[in-house]
Parts: C-alpha cells; structure tokens; sequence
C-alpha cells in the first residue's frame, strides 16, 4: 500500500502538485467564503415582481400564499424558511428545503411565487445604544 | 518526495486556518439588560467555560447593587432612611462607593447616584415603568433641596452611616460599566485575549476580531438603524447615554431616565451622548459615568466637561439632531446614516 502511494508520488511532478494545492485551497476558501454568509433577518414574498409581503425571520409560522395556480404553504421557523407545498408538478422549490442566508432565494416558476432572505448584512460587531 | 513536504503543511495549515476563525457568542439577560459576549479565536468549549464565568459574576453583582430589588444596596437604603448605621462586611461594595463617591466630584455633582429618590419618584424603579403622569413639581423641589450627595455617605471600620437620610442610592449609572470592568479580568484569567462584551449597550474590547479592530455601530437615537461606525481598539470601551431606551411619554412630551440631579427634572435638550475612553483598570465604569454628565450639562458647556473630564472621543446628538463631535472622533468615525454637514459641530 505505502508502495503504490510511493510510486503514485514519483509519477506526479512538482507542477502537480502545485496545480493539486491550488485547487484544494480554491476550495478550501471558497467554502470559508459561502459557510459564513451572514443570516438573513428579514423573508420577502414575491408574486411575479410584486412584493407581497415582508416578515421577520424571527418566528414560528406558517404562510399560506395564494400564486397563479394555486395555494403555497410557506413555514418559517426561528431564523429559516421553507416551501411546504406548492400546486406546481415538479415540486423544485419545496425539494430546496429550508434556506436561511442572507440573499438566498427560492422560486416556484409555474405559481410564480418566489421567496428571497435579506438583512444581516451588517457592518458592524455590536450595537452601542 | 522531500520536496513536497512543505506543500502538504500548507494545505494542512489551510484546514486548520478554517477552524479558528470561529467567534462563540453568549448572551443573557442581566440587570434587566441584554448581555452578549463575543470571543474570538477560543475553542467552543473554553469560550463557553469563560462567558458561563461571567455570567455568574453578572449575577452576583446584580444581587449585590440592584436598587429596588433586596440587595446589599436596599439594604444600606433601608438603615440610612432611618437614620441608622449599618456594618458592611464586602470590600468590594465599600471600593465602590468610594469610587462613585470621587467620581460625583469629578463630574461637579452631575453624575450623582445618590437620587434614588428622585428616580423612584419618576417611575423608573421598575422593570416596566409605564408612569402617566410626570411628578408633583412641589415633590421635586422638596427632594431637591434636601441635597442628597454621596459625600453623606461615611464609612469607617466598616460602619456606613449617612448624615442626610434622604440619600438612596442607585448606581444604575455605573454598575454595567463597572460589570464591563469585572468581565475584562475574568478573560485575562482565562488567558482571553480577544473578546467584545456589550452590557445593554456598554461596549467594551479586548484585543481584535482577527487582524481588524472589532468595530461597534452607534445607535440612531429617533431611527431604527446605525448612525455611525467606529473601530473600538484593544482595550477600549464605550459608553452612551440616551433619552430612547428609558423613558416615558406624558402628552407627547418625552421624559427620560436622565435626570439633572440640580433641577430634579431629565434633561430634554440632548438625545444622546457617547463617549469612547482608552484602556485603563476601569475604563468601562468610566464610560457608564462619563456620558451622564455630557448628556446632562446644557449645550454651551458640554465641551469643557468633556475637557475637565478629559475626554478625547466623543458625539452628542442634541434634540433639534445638530452634532457636537471631538476632533479625535470625527477623523475615525465612519457616517452610516445621511448626515447633514452642516449641523456637525467639530471640538
């Protein structure tokens, strides 16, 4: 086993390796970058391109919308929202699951209702009042 | 093979580098206030052993000084208002009260935490202080010219006793400050190096958010949002007074916690004052202190007291929202809101 690894280093040259350590610290700094987006504090309701409706992500509640097509249950739940059920075929948006970043959005296209997450976007640490 | 080795740390001190950047946050509510706490760079079981120490002292204080609730502070209330005696068994209560005692000459009188009754008059000795109507100015009058005054207040061989039984008093406008204080050597023991404690609203900052400054947004006082930004360098603390958290509404009037200790009345001209000071044993009691006297001397004399006091950083927003700014702060600070360069005062 030590063997196969040996000889698997010999085939690989020093540019290999640079190419090898350059992808995994694109990696490795991509997924810092997208793991700390900041949480969203606000849910924003989209009918077509009209705002329906704003709410704090700070609770436990369930939003029924009437889209296009039909009804669409909305849950938000202590900082993270999700689609329950929609009147749509392929289901994409309720197999999204739950979002809770800053900027994230779902959409269901055939109800055309979409939902986007805002706020949090702070530049700050703390708040001195 | 030799060659690479380096190679491998590097992605391995990559992973590792994932890791540290994490900042625990602790919160409770203490002293009938929000308290948060962010430490930097710790690992999550230290950083928890170290707030969970620190909330335990937040406690003990609140037990301790609280105003109205039984504390050793009501109990000293109880003896001087009837004009007894009373031995104190707790060092730490006897420096405070020589520290709040120094500090009401240093500010002229007008941080004075010997108005309990005052405040209690004005219905702010309660969690939810919902007065209607503003007091009888006949009662006012009458408390204020009893003078109340810490340096009433005598202690010797552990024996307080007061010589004018009209003193109460309240460190509601030190206790945090000197809770940020408490805090700042609790994470010293622990060996904390980076750390941002805020106490409703009293920041202070130990060491940095990584390599930057941790950096604190000042409160909008009539906005839902930040006015400004500013870096809090190692060590720093800062503190505001405001008329928007403790108030009430009396026919659309506002009346706020802040009151003149000379006039009996709060003080209506100011919205806030801010004041930033430089590392010392007890910058953070200072930073609760100090911001009484800026919000509650009138206009034209707000800088001198900031210069008696010698403080270099400071914004007071009046009510009619002009700016009274030091030199020192307006270089650092970054406007978050749309401010009108035209009502900014520089000192």
């Amino acid at each position: 086993m030590i063997k196969k690894i040996l000889q698997f280093s010999k085939i690989i040259k020093t540019g290999d390796w640079f190419i090898i350590i350059l992808f995994c610290a694109l990696i490795i700094i991509s997924t810092k970058f997208l793991w700390n987006l900041p949480q969203g504090e606000y849910l924003q309701i989209y009918k077509n391109n009209e705002i329906l409706a704003t709410y704090s992500l700070n609770q436990k509640v369930t939003k029924i919308i009437n889209g296009e097509k039909g009804e669409t249950k909305i849950i938000i739940d202590n900082g993270k929202v999700r689609f329950t059920s929609a009147p749509c075929t392929k289901k994409y948006c309720i197999h999204q699951g739950w979002i809770n970043k800053a900027n994230q959005i779902i959409i269901c296209i055939p109800n055309k209702i979409s939902i986007s997450i805002f706020g949090g976007e702070k530049n700050y640490d703390s708040i001195n009042y | 093979m030799r060659l690479n080795r380096p190679l491998v740390y590097l992605l391995i001190s990559l992973l590792i580098g994932c890791n540290d950047n994490q900042v625990h946050h602790g919160k409770d509510f203490i002293f009938g206030t929000l308290i948060d706490i962010k430490i930097y760079g710790e690992s999550k079981i230290d950083a928890e052993k170290v707030s969970n120490e620190i909330f335990t002292e937040f406690h003990h204080l609140h037990n301790l000084l609280h105003p109205w609730e039984k504390s050793l502070i009501t109990d000293i209330n109880n003896a001087i208002s009837e004009n007894k005696s009373i031995p104190i068994d707790n060092d730490e209560v006897i420096t405070i009260l020589s520290n709040v005692q120094r500090l009401e000459t240093q500010t002229q009188n007008l941080f004075n935490p010997s108005i309990g009754k005052l405040i209690r008059l004005w219905g702010f000795h309660s969690n939810d202080y919902n007065q209607k109507k503003i007091p009888n100015q006949k009662k006012i009058q009458n408390l204020v010219s009893t003078n109340p005054s810490m340096q009433s207040i005598k202690i010797e061989n552990g024996i307080l006793k007061s010589n004018n039984k009209n003193v109460q008093i309240d460190l509601g406008g030190y206790a945090k400050g000197y809770a940020l204080d408490q805090a700042k050597k609790i994470l010293k023991n622990n060996n904390v190096k980076n750390a941002l404690i805020n106490i409703g609203g009293n920041i202070l900052a130990l060491g940095k958010y990584g390599e930057r400054d941790w950096v604190v947004g000042i409160q909008n006082p009539r906005k839902p949002n930040v006015l400004a930004t500013i870096a809090l360098k190692p060590g720093w603390a800062i503190g505001t007074s405001g008329d928007y958290q403790r108030y009430i509404m009396v026919n659309n009037k506002r009346y706020s916690h802040l009151i003149n200790p000379k006039t009996g009345y709060p003080e209506n001209k100011t919205q806030s004052a801010t004041v930033l000071l430089p590392p010392s044993e007890d910058s953070g009691a200072l930073s609760d202190v100090f911001s009484k006297p800026l919000f509650i001397i009138d206009k034209k004399n707000k800088a001198n007291m900031a210069k008696l006091l010698n403080i270099k950083y400071f914004l007071i927003i009046m009510e009619d929202n002009s700016i009274l700014i030091s030199e020192s702060l307006n270089k650092e600070i970054n406007w978050e809101d749309d401010i009108d360069k035209k009502n900014i005062t520089i000192f």
